[in-house]
């Protein structure tokens, strides 16, 4: 009976963070008002000052964890709606994707082994560029950590929004699919809500790369680690 | 009487994920759960086998709370709060740099091959 309550307790926590923060930043709609930024950090700070360990806080927030995998399954929807999309570009599609899959992954692992990060942190930034749900589940099973990976992936989103307008003018990317392909590959859901400001094409090309990288990812990601680690 | 229709929407999508673990374990298949859940499903809708409204809704209403559902994961960083510390800060500058290279190298190939294809298409 109590663990029913505790286990309530921190699923209505959770809804009434994302909820009044939603609205929040509906109101003003600044990026570092998302509700994922402000409402994980608002229970961290809750469980902080209150001393509530986070497997206390689990028993309720496991639920809300649960939906993840569907939610991940949902994302075949809207890219079965764009399919003509993609087949009607289907070579700059594809290779834009590799490619960034590949350069992220690549940069990433060789830089922080170059800085003699550990193993157990590496396996965690590796997958920074897909989609949280899916970086989650790549970090978990290469043996990273995945809360850790989730604010990774965090890291990546706002560097595509904060600093990626500037720096695709300044490379001259300035077609839609570049656009798109750019924020999408790099900076997953938070840089295709930011593709939504430059035009419907931006952010329908971004959400493809979006949901493609993480197919790409998941498959390259061990390849990645096998090759650094050998 | 739409809330059913959500509910049922959702069972089917969560049995896609339940597959997903299924074959995962039964092959061996070094694949996210979810990721081999949205390949059958994404072939699945390609196949034909049931129409997009059996899972439109459902799927859409899923997404747009997809933010909530990774606030409980994204809150165990508290077990992990020293890592930023330090040198750890440092991790945060190659996470910039490398996000930024991954930006560049695929914006600048989509966008190259794009042109080059419609150039090409353009001559004949």
């Amino acid at each position: 009976m109590e663990t029913l309550s505790v286990a309530f307790f921190f699923i209505a926590l959770t809804f009434a963070a994302y909820f009044l923060l939603n609205l929040i930043y509906i109101k003003f709609h600044y990026s570092f008002l998302m509700p994922a930024l402000t409402a994980t950090f608002i229970i961290v700070l809750f469980l902080l000052a209150t001393g509530i360990s986070y497997d206390t806080y689990m028993i309720g927030g496991e639920w809300i964890d649960r939906l993840l995998g569907p939610a991940v399954v949902s994302l075949a929807i809207p890219l079965y709606k764009q399919r003509k999309l993609v087949l009607d570009n289907v070579v700059p599609v594809l290779a834009g994707i590799f490619v960034g899959v590949v350069t992220g992954m690549s940069t990433g692992i060789a830089l922080a082994k170059a800085f003699d990060f550990s193993h157990l942190l590496i396996l965690s930034v590796l997958p920074k560029s897909i989609t949280t749900p899916v970086a989650m589940e790549v970090s978990e099973q290469l043996g990273g950590i995945p809360s850790l990976a989730a604010v990774f992936v965090m890291i990546a989103g706002f560097t595509g929004i904060i600093l990626g307008p500037a720096f695709l003018r300044l490379l001259r990317i300035e077609s839609a699919i570049g656009i798109g392909m750019g924020l999408g590959a790099s900076a997953h859901g938070i840089g295709t809500a930011k593709a939504l400001e430059y035009g419907p094409q931006e952010a329908s090309i971004s959400s493809v790369a979006m949901s493609l990288s993480a197919v790409f990812g998941s498959f390259l990601a061990p390849v990645f680690v096998w090759i650094f680690f050998l | 009487m739409k809330i059913l229709l959500f509910v049922l929407q959702f069972i089917f999508i969560y049995g896609f994920f339940l597959l997903g673990q299924l074959m995962r374990e039964l092959f061996n298949i070094p694949l996210p759960a979810s990721i081999i859940g949205f390949l059958l499903m994404f072939s699945a809708l390609s196949l034909k086998l049931f129409p997009l409204r059996f899972v439109e809704s459902g799927a859409t209403l899923l997404l747009s709370f997809l933010p909530l559902f990774f606030i409980p994961a994204t809150v165990g960083v508290i077990e992990y709060i020293s890592t930023f510390a330090g040198k750890g800060a440092f991790l945060i500058v190659i996470l910039i740099f490398s996000t930024l290279l991954t930006m560049a190298a695929s914006g600048w190939t989509s966008q190259y091959l794009a042109r080059k294809t419609e150039k090409e298409q353009g001559v004949e």
